[in-house]
């Protein structure tokens, strides 16, 4: 194990280098990728390993970087791409025919908003196009985490029992571009972690069609096939997890992260790193008697409720922040969670960092201090960035 | 010839295309060039991802996955790579309309031919988007009535090969599905080639072109006669070579035009198309190095 | 019109329509729709679409309610179906109908032909694919019934046809109007003869669906595209041109096309099946084979008549006799080619045969009237070796008079008579009697026994085979010039057309449009008056006789030589004895005699004299006419239905001409043939399938296999699109309605 100082960028893209290789054995990896702001790094530092049985294709354009993900994946290979952004937008529609042709690809997305009007920084907004396509989606607070979560995807998406797209989420330049410390595992142990690719369904020597016509009979049954795949997915993720700890010797952060909340009456809800910065506030609260405690959630597609929902269990007010807005409803987040807290919980919606700004410290403690004042659950709020 | 042994078809029967299909008959003289070689097709939406009939039934006879529309040179780099790195002989090929290829596939192509995948990509050009009932693409041809140009299209149709030897791709040819020899010999040739192979394919669509199924082939056959669809090959971008000699007859491509009802509305005759296709013709002559008049007597 | 008006409404009303995918079962729901909207109803119409394509079984709906329609689904209880192609009629095609609902069909058969299949139901039938034809509605291979359909839907709703005026003239389909008047006026129709309610028929549920994950095994298709079309196509055999044109009845693209796969074991036995004399043929025979020949239009007719000649002078096929029980013994009087064909197909078929000749040697004209430089002695003699090597018995010089030829009857099973022509036209005019005027036939005789030298001019007179058979051998025996008096233009000569032109290159003069009018001896010599001739009116048959004109010119001649052909007048009979279609009767009785050749018709030809005798032979085992052994009466393959571009231009093989320097006293033959059998490369094969594997290259659906050297079409696949019909080079295949 060594550590290195890297942008969760490099991390990403470490972890799917080390991921490749580990599939040398086998069908080899795959990946087509296209640069775009923030992710751009990522696809760099792919481009430029050395990967033996690997191709990384430099394609014109991210619709055909999953393009290149579908074909690699459906012929068995080991697969990954990154992007950002209008660049996931515009690869959206091979996303969706990924996850429909159960296509075991993990993605890195520096997350960013979407434009025009032209903004570089971090929104969560593009991930979430994807929210109910089939794809498993992470959302991660430190490079290490995301250097984990990358390698774990593989093992998740490439299990018998899940077989689909994970998309491991980082928000632009807040995590994307930030260099810290990661520990690496030796690609032997990588070896032993991930299996080689095993496709069932991959095109080999027998006639086959993969995406061809269905009935619409055909259809409900295989989109609820997919949905149960998917629900069963956190059960996967924590085998994965024990067998991380037992390989690795330290803990691959769960589906969602509970700070301090067992004993809060208040309790901060956030994706990525507001989540960090929520634990450091309600350390700060906590010293002053504050009964406030902190749940980021990382896994928010299959959407745990029921771990999120015994989490809620008993707490009197529930912040929900989101660097992200569904137009003409609200925060994402908490338009997902809401129904999960006890009744005549004040669920209050907080719209935080949206386009990219900083969500300190200041603005986590003014929110405990407002929905601390509320009797009742509001519209959403701006939490504009100062 | 042997016998044909139907089992072993690319395409099989039991599909659902259209009777007198250029797609169907591109499909069948494919297997006969694919031989015994492990193929895997990629398809886009188009006729041919209808063509694959209905899961989980088998209608193309080699393993297949269907794209979205502009994404078929893109699937198939990711399957050749994945050939190319295990070492196995498969051979990629895309089978897409001239949708897939003119238009909303165009980028995915010129960029799969730019970086020389090893793909075989087929177009079989109906000038028509036929999938959704016949709408111009911009392969559909000058005066050609389609569902969304009613009074014919104003505009002449893109000339992808141009466009292709221009990537300077190892093979590009058109392909006359009316002379089987040469049908035959060019898709072996770009079966077995290494590297990105392009074939242009004028298919026959009696749906789109309001013709009668029958007539399919003899439609082809009257664009070769008369210069209209020029059969050609282009070796590295650069060497050409005109494979079959039109006669430059009109009489052939007034009968070609006569024979579609889609050519009625817009009155479109021989005379009308005669200077273009000359002009293409000049220019076909001097790239091929081969001095022959454009016009023969007799 | 009111609602009230309608009769047996029944509202909500749910329409289906069974139709078949771009063939109006759409349109015809919207026409529903559109007529009882403008009756002022609530209506809906939707076509259930899928991803089927030109000929896939569809279906398409219309609802219609006095209240607004709050159903947006397909039709499960359809209270009015209409099929638009009896093919459709599946096990599933009235699923939810009710008893009492009206099914409306289209179909050729009248209500009779269901019995009792519908008798639940309010039962309509027109042949509405008649109509639409006639009316010229869709496309040759396509007709669209769907206007038409609904004049008979409209008599049964009890509408006038006004009615539906609106609703086509709103879709630009006015013009199908009439067809729509002629389905009101015909449509049959019968009230429900059972009103017992219909179990609903069995539908299996729909299998479990396997998770994508897990599709990785070849499952076969199991639709049937065979019935999206009542079409098929079948591999029929039309005549070749050749073989319908040759009188002897010889299969000639059959000998040609074995001698182009290289067996010409094969082309002899093929063709001795009805040619007894293929080496006199391949050389003296006007060959009406090529003049039918498809690729005369194309880039000259097959040189048939020189393949036939290559058989015949280098087979060494041995013909096969059959060797059977009763035998029966027959007489042929005449041992020309009709006699020599008769007793050659008897002989074959087991019989004990006789030949009766009044001259010393067999052939009658071949031996005596064909010069030896066209017909050498030894090449008759080749053709007449292997007939008599079949066991016929044969009696020369033995001229059969009226009483002999009723002892032969009697002493016989059956008797053939073929004994030619009689005796030669004369050109009736004055001094035709000359010394130095001979008929033609007479001098190539008295050649042929024994070469004779001639000097100074000579005319011949007449413009067939035999004029130019004395010109060329006058030549031979010295003649300074020799002129060809024609009364018709060249083009008109009946002579073979490459004989006239060896004729000329030789150096003999044709005079065209002249005939003589009076011959002037003059001691060694005589002077021949020729008028100018010209077209006249033209005669029963349209050809203009030609007229003389009052100009005239003089040739003075060392020798005249008529051949103007002969004249059928003998007198065989016995007393009581005539002749009806080639048969002889005694009174009423038929008897086993029968005529052939030149004096049972006189077409004049050696194949036609062959064909003739093979037919005499033929009705005498069968007692039946001569004449009832009709030819096939389908047409032949015309130039039309070759596609000439599947053939590259390739000019015929020319036969090898000798032209001596020197003609005197020189009979060798001068046409020495085709070395190779090269030329029957060039057979189009019209009508005939040659296994080219066209029809399996072009076929789309690749359900065209060849098996034991033929090509089986799958129905239950094929889509009747015609493409094999189409490309076919030779016209072997037709599409054929279905028989349902």
């Amino acid at each position: 194990m060594s550590t290195q100082l890297l942008s969760a960028n490099h991390a990403a893209a470490l972890s799917a280098t080390l991921a490749a290789r580990a599939n040398r054995k086998g069908k080899g990896f795959v990946s087509g990728v296209y640069p775009i702001t923030p992710s751009t790094e990522c696809m760099e530092y792919l481009c430029n390993q050395k990967i033996e049985k690997g191709r990384v294709v430099r394609v014109e354009s991210e619709h055909s970087a999953m393009g290149v993900c579908i074909g690699g994946s459906a012929a068995g290979a080991r697969s990954f791409t990154a992007t950002s952004s209008n660049g996931l937008a515009y690869m959206v529609e091979n996303c969706i025919a990924a996850a429909n042709l159960r296509l075991p690809i993990v993605m890195s997305v520096a997350n960013r908003t979407l434009g025009p009007p032209w903004n570089i920084w971090a929104d969560q907004g593009d991930a979430l196009l994807l929210r109910d396509a089939g794809l498993i989606q992470f959302f991660c607070a430190s490079n290490q985490e995301v250097f984990d979560t990358v390698l774990s995807a593989f093992r998740l998406a490439e299990e018998a029992r899940v077989m689909m797209p994970v998309m491991v989420s980082m928000e632009g330049f807040i995590l994307s571009h930030n260099v810290a410390p990661v520990e690496v595992p030796p690609q032997a142990l990588v070896d032993d972690f991930l299996p080689l690719t095993d496709i069932p369904h991959r095109l080999e020597s027998v006639p086959h069609t993969l995406g061809q016509m269905e009935q619409p009979h055909q259809t409900e049954c295989h989109r609820f096939q997919h949905h149960t795949a998917m629900l069963g997915a956190p059960g996967v993720y924590d085998e994965i997890r024990r067998d991380f700890e037992i390989l690795f010797g330290r803990a691959l952060a769960g589906a969602i992260v509970p700070y301090r909340a067992e004993d809060a009456d208040t309790l901060i809800v956030s994706m990525g790193t507001m989540g960090i910065t929520a634990e450091a506030v309600v350390d700060a609260l906590r010293e002053a008697g504050a009964r406030v405690g902190s749940l980021r959630v990382r896994l928010f597609r299959p959407l745990p409720v029921d771990a999120i929902a015994a989490v809620f269990a008993g707490k009197k007010r529930i912040a929900v922040l989101d660097r992200n807005i569904g137009l003409g409803l609200g925060g994402v987040l908490w338009s997902d969670i809401r129904a999960l807290a006890d009744p005549g919980a004040v669920v209050q919606n907080y719209l935080t960092g949206l386009g990219g700004g900083d969500v300190r410290p200041e603005h986590i403690a003014k929110i405990v201090s407002d929905i601390t004042a509320r009797q009742a659950s509001g519209a959403p709020m701006l939490m504009e960035a100062v | 010839m042997n016998e044909i042994c139907n089992t072993a078809a690319i395409f099989r029967q039991g599909n659902t295309n259209c009777g007198g299909c250029g797609m169907s008959i591109t499909l069948q003289m494919l297997r006969r060039a694919v031989g015994a070689n492990p193929v895997h097709l990629v398809i886009p939406a188009c006729c041919g991802a209808v063509a694959g009939g209905t899961f989980p039934q088998s209608t193309f006879g080699v393993p297949t996955i269907m794209s979205t529309f502009a994404s078929a040179p893109a699937v198939a780099s990711g399957l050749a790579s994945v050939a190319a790195l295990n070492g196995d002989p498969t051979r990629i090929i895309v089978l897409a309309g001239d949708g897939g290829t003119f238009d909303i596939g165009f980028a995915t192509l010129s960029a799969a031919a730019e970086r020389n995948e090893d793909i075989l990509f087929i177009c079989y050009d109906n000038e028509i988007y036929g999938n959704t009932g016949g709408q111009r693409s911009s392969a559909t041809p000058q005066g050609a009535v389609t569902s969304n140009t009613l009074e014919g299209k104003l505009e002449q149709k893109k000339d992808i090969l141009a466009v292709m030897a221009a990537h300077r791709i190892p093979y590009a040819a058109s392909v006359s599905l009316a002379h089987a020899d040469d049908t035959q010999k060019k898709f072996a040739h770009a079966v077995a080639q290494k590297g990105f192979r392009f074939l242009h394919i004028l298919s026959p669509c009696p749906t789109g072109w309001k013709s009668e199924p029958a007539l399919g082939l003899e439609l082809v056959r009257l664009a070769v006669r008369s210069g209209l669809w020029p059969v050609y090959e282009i070796f590295d971008g650069k060497r050409y070579a005109v494979t079959i000699e039109p006669d430059f007859s009109d009489e052939a491509l007034d009968l070609y035009l006569s024979l579609q009802r889609r050519f009625q509305k817009s009155g479109m005759t021989a005379a009308d198309l005669r200077p273009a296709i000359e002009r293409n013709w000049q220019s076909l002559r001097a790239l091929s190095g081969r001095i022959i008049p454009g016009k023969r007597e007799g | 019109m009111d609602h009230a008006e309608i009769s047996g409404l029944d509202l909500p009303l749910e329409v289906r329509v069974h139709g078949r995918g771009g063939q109006g079962g759409v349109t015809c729901a919207k026409l529903i729709a559109g007529l009882f909207g403008q009756l002022g109803f609530h209506v809906q119409t939707f076509g259930d679409y899928g991803s089927e394509r030109a000929g896939a079984p569809v279906q398409a709906y219309a609802r219609v309610d006095r209240a607004p329609i709050r159903n947006a689904n397909k039709v499960y209880r359809p209270g009015h179906l209409l099929v638009l192609d009896e093919a459709l009629l599946g096990p599933h095609i009235l699923d939810g109908a009710s008893p009492g609902a009206l099914l409306l069909l289209n179909t050729p058969q009248p209500l009779a032909h269901f019995g009792g299949r519908f008798a639940p139901y309010r039962f309509a039938v027109l042949d509405a694919t008649a109509i639409a034809r006639e009316h010229g509605i869709g496309s040759a291979s396509v007709v669209i019934i769907n206007t038409t359909i609904l004049g008979a839907y409209a008599r049964i709703l009890g509408l006038p046809l006004t009615v539906l005026e609106k609703a086509y003239a709103h879709l630009g389909l006015s013009s199908d109007l009439p067809a729509a008047e002629a389905a009101f006026a015909t449509v049959a129709m019968e009230d429900p003869r059972q009103t017992a309610p219909i179990a609903p028929a069995h539908r299996a549920p729909p299998p479990p669906v396997k998770p994508t994950l897990e599709h990785h095994a070849d499952i076969p298709v199991t639709l049937k595209t065979g019935n999206w079309s009542n079409q098929l196509p079948a591999y029929v055999e039309p005549p070749a041109p050749c073989n319908h044109a040759c009188p002897a009845g010889n299969d000639v693209v059959g000998f040609v096309q074995a001698l182009n796969k290289g067996n010409s074991e094969d082309a002899a036995a093929l063709l001795f099946e009805t040619q007894p004399l293929p080496s006199v043929c391949g050389r003296v025979c006007p060959a009406p084979c090529m003049n039918a020949c498809n690729r005369a239009a194309f880039d000259g007719a097959v040189n048939i008549r020189s393949l036939e000649r290559l058989v015949g002078d280098s087979s060494t096929y041995a013909i096969p006799r059959e060797d059977i029980l009763h035998p029966q013994h027959i007489a042929v009087v005449g041992g020309g080619p009709a006699g020599l064909s008769a007793a050659y197909q008897l002989a074959r078929a087991g019989h004990a045969v006789t030949i009766y000749e009044a001259g010393a040697e067999l052939g009658g004209v071949l031996a005596s009237g064909i010069p030896a430089f066209r017909l050498p002695p030894d090449v008759l003699q080749r053709d007449l070796s292997r007939i008599l090597a079949l066991g016929i018995k044969t009696r020369l010089s033995t001229p059969i008079g009226k009483a002999d030829l009723a002892t032969l009857a009697k002493d016989h099973d059956g008797v053939v008579i073929a004994v030619g022509f009689g005796v030669s036209k004369t050109l009736g005019i004055a001094g035709e009697s000359a010394g130095n005027v001979e008929q033609g036939l007479a001098f190539l005789a008295r050649v042929k026994e024994r070469p004779e030298t001639l000097s100074g001019t000579v005319v011949v007179v007449g413009g067939g085979n035999t004029a130019i058979d004395c010109a060329r051998t006058a030549l031979r025996c010295g003649a300074g010039t020799v002129k060809l008096v024609y009364r018709r233009a060249r083009e008109d000569m009946p002579a073979i057309a490459e004989e006239i032109a060896e004729a000329e290159r030789e150096g003999v003069a044709l005079l065209p449009y002249r005939q003589p009018i009076a011959i002037h001896e003059r001691s060694a010599q005589a002077d021949v008056v020729l008028a100018e001739m010209e077209a006249g009116p033209a005669d029963a048959s349209g050809r203009r006789s030609p007229v003389a004109t009052a100009r005239t010119a003089t040739l003075t001649a060392n020798r005249i030589l008529l051949a103007l052909g002969q004249a059928n007048d003998h007198d065989l009979l016995p007393t009581g004895w005539s002749v009806r279609a080639g048969r002889a009767y005694h009174g009423e009785e038929a008897l086993a005699v029968y005529f052939a050749g030149d004096c049972a018709g006189g077409e004049g030809t050696v194949t036609h004299a062959i064909g003739s005798g093979r037919k005499a032979a033929q009705a005498i085992l069968t007692r039946t006419h001569a004449l009832a052994l009709a030819k096939d009466e389908a047409l032949p393959v015309a130039p039309g239905q070759i596609r000439f571009d599947a053939f590259a231009v390739a000019p015929p093989h020319a036969d090898r001409l000798i032209h001596p320097a020197a003609f005197a006293g020189n009979f060798a033959e001068t046409n020495l043939g085709l070395e190779t059998a090269a030329e029957a490369s060039r057979c189009f094969s019209c009508g005939h399938c040659t296994l080219c594997d066209t029809c399996l290259l072009s076929c789309p659906e690749g359900v065209i296999a060849q098996r034991g050297g033929r090509y089986r079409v799958d129905p239950d696949y094929c889509k009747g699109c015609g493409m094999c019909v189409a490309e076919c080079p030779r016209a072997g295949i037709e599409m054929q309605e279905k028989r349902l």
